[in-house]
């Protein structure tokens, strides 16, 4: 199987997976109690103005219906106007999703880094104290409940400290980096990280990074855990295997046969965890998003599910879905491309 | 938290081929003597063991124990901060925090143990059986798994709790619903291995049926895995709950209850009152802590690769 | 070797953000002189047009973005008297209470130089009534039943035709879904939504104190509104607004806005903050403090369509049950008041008829349930519910509270029961709670506004708890046609006390409204109107 023909069959196998979610989606939110319509009339019942809104909201079409519509609108890039503000929903992921995956990206940057240094230091002593401490702090922070820890944080770093603003992606009243205006196109992804680089704002990096900083490190400290069990679990067998004697043999320094050969071999499951974590990193932001005020994905979805706004909460599913199976896609074509054992 | 746990799952539990053998339920029964011997991995798992256990005496007993009633409003006034009649103060409506730490663990517990119980009783099968028979049925069954695999796991929590409404044993569907995927993942990996094995095939020659093969010779070592990632869906129960309670999909607020107290207790942070929110974090920390601890253990003595 | 590069980053990090931290404070000042930065939970729920708009936040900014023919004072307690010109400089009535005539202000101009004058007043009411917009208020409040039509009487003289005489018309025309729109932005027959990028075609307004700048929206819900002095603001002469700028920025929870205030962040706090934080707030000395009439009122309903509550002694005996000390004490920390009236305190027309039946009166919740069978040994048990998504508040803490002093009498039991705010609202349809918390703000200020939705039997349908009195409806339709003051005072008396009688909801308490500023703010009016007035805050040096 050539590569062409693999990623052609990952991509095909994606698609009823997405369907598959979507319909689930559509089932179990139109058996939630509760009426969206309803939510639109708090302080009265008008019974003819209930009946246009539900024709507003498209409810009064046969369930089937309502499904091919929005599967069509899938196809068409048209995820439907919101139940709540009748915004095009497609608009409104676009606007949360950047701040999720900035989160996810550092949080997931933060947790490697702290995996990757703290197991490789762990594997070098089987047993001993530092082993053994590390282990320790690896299982600790996965046991903290997300928010409980970003609160310590925020308490400790952001109200005591001042080092860190204690919510909120970006300071207020600061205009928002703008990215790359070039003649009078505008580029921008929506990443602050990325949009003030390209804006040659050093300012604004930093802002941002200081806003990032709380955040991710709560994130990625629960996951670091992982990434640590692993990284250590894994260079301990790479450790021993012969060819690494064999360079420690030639005279190569420590550092170089750790950093440079076991390594390299220990980081390919690191890279498949990546790939896992990250997809549930996004999710998993929730609760980070919540306590820190960010107005990303998670909340976006958690507040729609509170307003039983389907659209919202079908697009952003949807959305979530590709979004998943493509991070996916891309993880496992650099397993492929990078474990030469591995021959498609 | 609900969503990290579900990648280690499947990680925590690697197959290691040369390790499975018949009989290794009995590597697992906890005697301490064999425990210690396993090191620092045998040391977990007594830890976590002790932890987890002590809560258990205390929630239960704790109706007896409590020096006030933890559902009481105004027993004392509002936000004292820890002294010697509230050894950890009181919280805004008046209500003892050391009363509401000793009583509120019921709840978690109910959910976790309720939760695993329900993965156990349909993940379990399920997973046995999709690998076992194969074909159509597995492939069909694996594409749903992953599906929901796929879905963000607290936002699909959230969904099922706010579908089936409030309460104990539905907070317990929604993480149980979550949760079946990963035992059927992990289980289906170890199952598929072991068909292969000779004895299994042996046993097949011999004339054994499909349900022999499966209770006597695969099921036996697929109960390692199943109880480490039982573990982790313990520890991971309780957090969402936790999760779920934050959101406004807990219990009546006159059930004591840490999650309660962790979703009031953040509210009034930010005035000074850390204390309604730091003890009530903290026990949530150690149940949850106690369960991982078991399962880091376990894992570790059922693959145990590292012989130095 | 590596441990000592990654703490040299980490210094190098951190000091970094402290430098900002300076900076910032500065940065975002600069280039605006006259600058105030308001902090809020709030969001916009639908959009700012006021055919639709049906929102406490929506109709703040509408109210800075707009005027009506009419505006509360600063400091109003809701009598006629407090009603002051705005675009309208006079008015009067007919004998029959049937006509209105408004005189308009003369040489006021929308933004594109067109002079105001009476067709846009017409232009205004009709697109409200003929777009008929399922959200907003125009069908909520019911005007085409109230206004037949709107004729231009002369350039500057607008007459309105009622089809019933309404005491309260004043008070309609002063609040936000009455503001007159800009025809020129403002489609006659489609509401004007949120436009990514494009302030002002997020928008029917002008002629307001501001003009809106900036409005982004993230996620669904807002993340920045900026508003501008509007040069065209008819009162810009009297020096309004006062600040010249604003920036509007939002907080996802209470906490966040607490923290922000606190580390002085922004300059203004309202909306919302919780009540252990403003208590914190009351001994920081570098924030003030704000207090007011509020004019949020809650109320426990009880369904009368089955037992027990279907017999109006049990209800009287509840009612009689209720320590509202309690609840403004424990739940609120004092920062709300005991209301015994549907009509909240401060209003025209209260009167505190709940305390005819005690504040608690165990020894009549007794007396009442006994003859019925019921006492310590055999109480009267039912469920209390309450909504777990924080659109009321601290309705969990209320329903313990509720629960405690209910059992207090030794005769009752209460079980409690939740929901979401979706669930909730389906329960409520569906007439399956027993007893359930709800609240209610003002779309006018008249006590015909906290009396109809709920005592009446068409107006109080949609709270479901079946309490129909023939002769309360009578009440209601003479009190809302009524234009004379004393009348209206007397049979708002006389409905207090048949709605004690008859005891359908009970009255709890009314929230007091605060706003949490830095010391140098002045200008905060914290009235019955419940409206942030943006043009009257500023900063004093």
């Amino acid at each position: 199987m050539t590569l062409r023909t693999y990623v052609i069959s990952r991509i095909l196998l994606t698609i009823p997976m997405i369907f598959i979610l979507f319909t689930m989606v559509f089932l179990v939110i139109r058996v939630l109690p509760g009426d969206p319509v309803l939510l639109h009339f708090e302080k009265q019942e008008n019974p003819a103005a209930m009946e246009r809104m539900r024709h507003r909201l498209g409810l009064d079409k046969p369930l089937w219906i309502q499904y091919l519509d929005y599967v069509a609108g899938i196809f068409r890039g048209d995820l439907g106007e919101s139940m709540v503000d009748y915004s095009p929903v497609a608009q409104q992921i676009i606007s949360a999703f950047p701040a999720t995956l900035e989160l996810a990206i550092f949080s997931m940057v933060i947790a490697v880094s702290i995996g990757i240094f703290f197991g490789v230091e762990a594997s070098k002593g089987y047993g001993k104290t530092r082993d053994n401490v590390i282990r320790v702090f690896g299982i600790v922070t996965y046991a903290i409940p997300v928010f409980f820890l970003g609160m310590v944080l925020q308490m400790v770093f952001g109200l005591g400290l001042h080092w860190f603003p204690v919510e909120s992606r970006f300071p207020h009243g600061v205009d928002l980096p703008s990215g790359l205006a070039v003649g009078g196109v505008h580029f921008s992804t929506g990443l602050y990280t990325i949009d003030s680089l390209l804006e040659g704002n050093v300012y604004k990096f930093v802002v941002t990074l200081r806003g990032l900083a709380l955040p991710s490190l709560t994130l990625g400290l629960v996951l670091s855990g992982v990434f640590i069990r692993l990284t250590r679990s894994n260079m301990f067998e790479t450790l021993q295997l012969d060819y690494v004697t064999a360079a420690r043999a030639r005279g190569l320094s420590e550092t170089s046969v750790t950093y440079g050969y076991a390594l390299r071999n220990a980081f390919l499951p690191v890279l498949t965890m990546m790939g896992l974590q990250f997809a549930t990193l996004l999710g998993g932001a929730i609760l980070t998003e919540t306590t820190f005020s960010w107005f990303g994905l998670g909340r976006y979805i958690v507040d729609r599910i509170s307003s039983r706004d389907y659209t919202a909460i079908q697009g952003a599913v949807v959305f979530f879905g590709i979004f998943v199976s493509f991070v996916s896609l891309v993880v496992d074509l650099l397993y492929a491309y990078l474990d030469p054992r591995i021959r498609l | 938290m609900l969503t990290l746990i579900r990648g280690s799952g499947c990680e925590v539990v690697e197959v290691d081929k040369s390790k499975v053998r018949k009989g290794m339920l009995s590597s697992l029964i906890p005697g301490l003597s064999s425990l210690s011997q396993r090191g620092l991995a045998g040391w977990l798992v007594v830890l976590g063991f002790i932890m987890v256990t002590s809560i258990v005496v205390v929630t239960a007993i704790s109706p007896w124990v409590v020096p006030y009633n933890p559902s009481q409003i105004n027993v004392g006034r509002p936000l004292l901060s820890p002294n010697s009649q509230f050894l950890f103060g009181t919280n805004n409506m008046g209500q003892d925090v050391f009363s509401r730490v000793l009583s509120g663990g019921g709840i978690m517990l109910e959910v976790s143990i309720l939760s695993v119980m329900i993965c156990l009783l349909i993940g379990v099968p399920i997973g046995l059986l999709s690998s076992y028979v194969g074909g159509i049925f597995d492939r069909f069954l694996c594409l749903i798994m992953d599906s929901i695999y796929a879905f963000p796991g607290l936002v699909l929590a959230i969904a099922i709790a706010a579908m089936l409404g409030r309460g104990v044993t539905n907070m317990a569907i929604s993480i149980a619903v979550v949760y079946v995927p990963s035992y059927f993942r992990v289980i289906r990996s170890q199952v598929l291995s072991i068909k292969e094995m000779p004895y299994v095939e042996a046993a097949k020659a011999a004339g054994a049926k499909g349900r022999t093969v499966l209770s006597r010779y695969i099921f036996p070592n697929v109960v390692p895995s199943i109880v480490v990632v039982a573990t982790v869906n313990f520890a991971d129960a309780i957090l969402t709950a936790a999760g779920l309670t934050f959101i406004g999909l807990g219990v009546p607020v006159d059930i004591p209850d840490w999650g309660w107290d962790l979703t009031n207790g953040s509210r009034l942070l930010s005035s000074g009152a850390w204390w309604v929110i730091a003890y009530p974090g903290l026990m949530i920390i150690l149940l949850a802590l106690g369960f991982t601890l078991m399962g880091e253990g376990l894992s570790e003595m059922a693959n145990p690769r590292l012989r130095e | 070797m590596r441990c000592l590069i990654v703490v040299a980053m980490t210094v190098l990090f951190i000091s970094a953000c402290m430098l900002t931290l300076q900076f910032e404070c500065k940065s975002a000042r600069a280039g605006f002189d006259s600058l105030l930065v308001l902090g809020t939970t709030d969001s916009v729920e639908t959009c700012l047009d006021p055919a639709r708009a049906y929102d406490y936040f929506g109709w703040e900014i509408i109210q800075s973005l707009g005027c009506g023919l009419v505006e509360y004072k600063a400091g109003a307690t809701g009598s006629i008297a407090d009603i002051d010109p705005s675009l309208a400089t006079s008015w009067s009535v007919s004998d029959d209470g049937l006509v209105w005539t408004f005189n308009l202000r003369q040489g006021v101009h929308y933004d594109d130089g067109t002079e105001f004058n009476a067709t846009h007043v017409k232009y205004t009411f009709d697109r409200g009534i003929g777009i008929a917009d399922a959200d907003g208020a125009f069908v909520g409040i019911g005007y085409d039943g109230i206004i037949n039509n709107v004729t231009v009487s002369e350039k500057y003289v607008v007459k309105f035709y009622l089809k019933i005489p309404f005491a309260a018309f004043l008070s309609l025309m002063a609040c936000q879904a009455s503001y007159i729109v800009d025809p020129a932005h403002a489609p006659m027959t489609s509401v004007v939504e949120y436009t990514v990028g494009d302030a002002r075609a997020s928008h029917p307004m002008g002629l307001g104190p501001y003009t809106l700048t900036n409005w982004t929206r993230t996620a669904g819900r807002d993340s920045e509104i900026r508003l501008q002095a509007n040069p065209n603001y008819w009162n810009n002469a009297s020096g309004y607004p006062k600040t010249k700028n604003m920036i509007i920025t939002f907080y996802a929870n209470s906490a966040g806005l607490a923290l922000a205030i606190k580390n002085q962040e922004i300059d203004i706090a309202f909306r919302q903050l919780g009540a252990t934080d403003i208590n914190d707030m009351k001994t920081n000395t570098n924030l003030k403090v704000w207090e007011g009439t509020g004019a949020v009122i809650q109320y426990l309903v009880l369904q009368e369509k089955y037992a027990p509550f279907n017999n109006t002694i049990i209800r009287r005996a509840v009612g009689a049950a209720i320590n509202r000390t309690t609840i403004v004490d424990t739940v609120f920390l004092g920062q709300a008041q005991k209301l015994y009236s549907m009509i909240p305190i401060g209003m025209f027309g209260h009167t505190d008829a709940f305390l005819a039946l005690g504040d608690p009166n165990y020894t009549k919740t007794t007396e009442l349930l006994a003859p019925l069978g019921y006492n310590a040994t055999h109480k009267l048990s039912f469920k209390l519910w309450y909504e777990t998504s924080g659109h009321y508040l601290s309705s969990p803490e209320q329903a313990l509270v509720l629960k405690s002093s209910l059992e207090a009498s030794g005769v009752i039991s209460v079980t409690l029961d939740s929901a979401d705010w979706a669930s909730y609202g389906t329960h409520r349809r569906n007439e399956d709670m027993e007893a359930y918390v709800m609240g209610w703000y003002p779309d006018y200020i008249d006590p015909d506004d906290y009396i109809q939705p709920f005592l009446d039997s068409s107006g109080g349908s949609w709270i479901h708890h079946n309490y129909n009195n023939s002769q309360m409806d009578k009440l209601i339709a003479w009190a809302r046609g009524n234009t004379t003051a004393d009348a209206r005072s007397s049979l708002y008396s006389q409905i207090q006390n048949l709605m004690v009688q008859d005891c359908p909801m009970i009255p709890t308490f009314q929230g007091s409204a605060y706003a949490v500023t830095t010391l140098k703010i002045k200008g905060v009016y914290l009235d019955i109107t419940q409206s942030w007035r943006h043009w009257l805050v500023y900063a004093e040096e």
